[in-house]
């Protein structure tokens, strides 16, 4: 006799491993407290929300996005303007980050209402145009997104706790921003709001509509013929994913202080966030984030750190290009995906699809 | 006898000059098993997909109990048309002029770290949203409440008997070249076949909300029963795809029955089953027709149709050339003729 169904764990054991590994990264800033490492890790966790998100829509929906930046940079500018000094609103952290993923979320669905009908390629070149319409927008909306300025100052997180620096007393100090000062509690809070999107990407994936989403995936007309609406699921699985890589963007923009210009939401930002659903292990959330630290930490800490030892040590202090690794960064993931493809093309991580309980 | 549960009434399926299926009609009485058999080509999978939604007839209707299963043009579809015209209308003008209103409203008011007056800002955010004439404000909510109610319209006038519809009036169907989902466990793809009797929604699932999680137990707990029923229950969590042939068939059977349909349509079940397996899927067929699912099939193995069939329809090019029980179908000549071709006489 079969067993009754298993109760589903809050998180996979490699899920657990991964975001157990990455909250141990602080404790590298004590072997290296000349690096900052928890500080430059955000941007791998917020890389990883981004492909949380773009994993929803491409790997369990299979439908090809490739404007996924454009929703990044709504959330971004959602987040500038709901949060900043200079406009009136002025919510604070956490609600203009679930802010910033509920319009994301919107745009997503005003994106995919007209336009999820289209098979394959063409919702591809449909993503691809609305990508560059957004940051064009956005470029020439002065009045309202500064244009290339970009909106700042931001507010960090707000949490309560200690701050590193500060005069002491006051109950109020429990409340005030983080700083520059505190990147490890930055970097733990940027951890959490990853912890959090993963277990409830993690209940979608094995809820109803995860179980609708990949029958679509998998046969659009058997899934129709089962009574499943595949219009309405994939547009959910958009808004969905579109809301998360807002909150991506949101905490991208909390990050620097500043939405930075809209360039810093360019198709680039795209192809990297599908590398890494790719390269991690497409449908897979684990693969996500394993993703996610293989890419950006690639390119965003490992190299660009090696080419300040190296100017340190002297090597690279000539200022030849060759002798810094950073420059290498393209060479290094045209070789890595060649290789991928060669010996691994399902990615660093399985998805095991078939052995979902 | 009571009306059938499915009618096919006068069904003619064109492919720009090619005519599949040319006026036929069939009824299934409630609880019997039905075959419909023709030579290749002859139209019989044409006239599933006719029944399922997959086409929409050229000419005729099927009707399920009596009724034509299609969205109707109900309050639903006329206020989402609305809505959905109004918010692209107003939309589209707070595009049109999006830096005007933001300056009247938001930048115009707000004094740097200086209370913001709300009362005041929505009041010019609505003055100056409707204050850009007709070519400014009107002109957009027009075309706006055009392209929205009109698009919504559209879509709705093109899916009004799509499969799901047709397999929400309780229709299941399995397929010729099966149509599993080859990367779900065999759980999973019954579950799916269960949709329709689910009721969790998004929030539920996300959240893991009890009601999700207790609804999705006992819809695996009932996917195992039916693959208890099709003999698969012992490869529950292996994936499909893997499966062989003949299993994938009655995987396929699993799937169908879960929404606890009124009507099964099975697409050629017996195709390349060997003879004990062919043995076991006729039993099977009649076990599911002795728990109240009637059933229609399409089918060439003449000893599965002439075995287990209360009514048989024969089709040839298109067109119905016979209609009854086993018997009368056998000594049919012109049944025979389809088949076995004519006898040469002098």
């Amino acid at each position: 006799m079969p067993s009754q169904a298993p109760s589903l764990p809050f998180l996979s054991r490699g899920q657990l491993f991964v975001l157990g590994g990455l909250a141990l990264v602080p404790l590298l800033d004590f072997l290296l407290p000349s690096v900052q490492l928890s500080a430059q890790m955000r941007t791998v966790v917020v890389f990883a929300m981004l492909g949380l998100g773009l994993n929803i829509v491409v790997g369990w929906t299979g439908l090809l996005n490739l404007g996924i930046a454009a929703f990044m940079a709504i959330g971004a500018y959602a987040y500038g303007i709901l949060t900043c000094e200079v406009y009136p609103f002025q919510v604070g952290f956490w609600p203009g980050i679930l802010l910033a993923g509920a319009i994301g979320a919107i745009a997503g669905f005003l994106l995919g209402a007209p336009t999820l009908r289209l098979r394959g390629d063409y919702l591809a070149i449909v993503t691809l145009g609305f990508g560059e319409i957004v940051q064009d927008s956005i470029k020439n909306l002065e009045l309202i997104t500064k244009g290339t300025e970009g909106i700042n100052p931001l507010p960090a997180p707000w949490v309560p706790g200690p701050v590193a620096s500060g005069e002491p007393g006051g109950w109020q100090q429990l409340f005030e921003p983080i700083t520059s000062e505190t990147p490890v509690r930055w970097f733990y809070v940027y951890l959490g709001i990853l912890a959090l999107a993963v277990y409830l990407a993690r209940n979608l994936e094995f809820s109803r509509l995860g179980r609708q989403l990949f029958a679509v995936r998998e046969d659009e007309l058997a899934a129709r013929c089962m009574a499943i609406e595949p219009d309405k699921a994939k547009l959910k699985a958009f808004a969905m994913g579109a809301a998360l890589a807002a909150v991506a963007g949101a905490m991208f923009a909390s990050g620097l202080s500043s939405t930075g210009e809209p360039a810093n939401y360019d198709f680039q930002v795209s192809i990297l966030a599908l590398c890494i659903v790719i390269v991690g292990g497409i449908g897979s959330i684990t693969g996500v984030l394993v993703g996610a630290i293989v890419m950006v930490g690639l390119s965003n800490v490992l190299l660009p750190n090696l080419t300040q030892a190296l100017q340190r040590s002297g090597i690279g202090s000539t200022g030849s290009v060759f002798a810094s690794p950073d420059n290498y960064k393209y060479l290094i993931f045209g070789l890595a995906l060649v290789l991928m493809m060669r010996y691994r093309p399902d990615g660093i991580v399985h998805s095991r699809k078939a052995v979902r309980k | 006898m009571s009306a059938p549960l499915i009618s096919v009434e006068r069904v003619t399926m064109r492919f720009g000059g090619l005519t599949a299926v040319k006026d036929v009609s069939i009824d299934v009485a409630k609880g019997s098993i039905t075959a419909v058999i023709g030579p290749n080509g002859a139209g019989k999978t044409t006239l599933f997909n006719a029944i399922t939604g997959v086409y929409e007839p050229t000419e005729g209707a099927v009707k399920v109990s009596g009724r034509d299963p299609r969205r109707a043009l109900g309050p639903n579809v006329v206020a989402g048309a609305v809505a959905t015209g109004v918010a692209t209308g107003v939309g589209l003008a707070l595009l049109v002029r999006v830096e005007t209103i933001w300056q009247a409203s938001v930048l115009d008011l707000y004094e740097f770290q200086k209370a913001f007056p709300w009362g005041a800002a929505v009041k010019a955010f609505l003055v100056s949203l409707f204050a850009g004439g007709f070519v400014g404000t009107w002109l957009p909510i027009l075309v706006g409440v055009v392209l929205g109610a009109g698009g919504r319209l559209v879509i709705w006038s093109r899916t009004r008997r799509t499969p799901d519809v047709v397999a929400s009036a309780g229709v299941a169907r399995t397929f010729q070249n099966i149509r599993l989902f080859p990367d779900l466990s065999l759980v999973e793809n019954v579950v799916v076949g269960m949709d329709r009797r689910l009721s969790s929604g998004l929030l539920g699932g996300i959240f893991r909300l009890p009601a999700a999680v207790r609804e999705r137990n006992a819809a695996r707990a009932d996917a195992l029963t039916l693959l208890e029923f099709v003999g698969l229950a012992d490869k529950a969590e292996s994936s499909a795809g893997n499966l062989p042939y003949g299993h994938q068939r009655r995987l396929e059977i699993a799937r169908a029955l879960a929404s606890k349909p009124d009507v099964i349509l099975l697409d050629e079940p017996a195709a390349g089953m060997n003879p004990t397996e062919t043995v076991d899927l006729m039993r099977l067929i009649r076990s599911i027709r002795e728990n109240g699912t009637t059933v229609v099939l399409i089918e060439h193995h003449m000893r599965v149709v002439m075995g287990i069939s209360d009514r048989i329809a024969v089709l040839q090019y298109g067109e119905k050339i016979a209609e009854g029980t086993p018997d009368e179908i056998k000594n049919d000549p012109k049944c025979i003729e389809a088949y076995l071709g004519k006898e040469e006489l002098g």
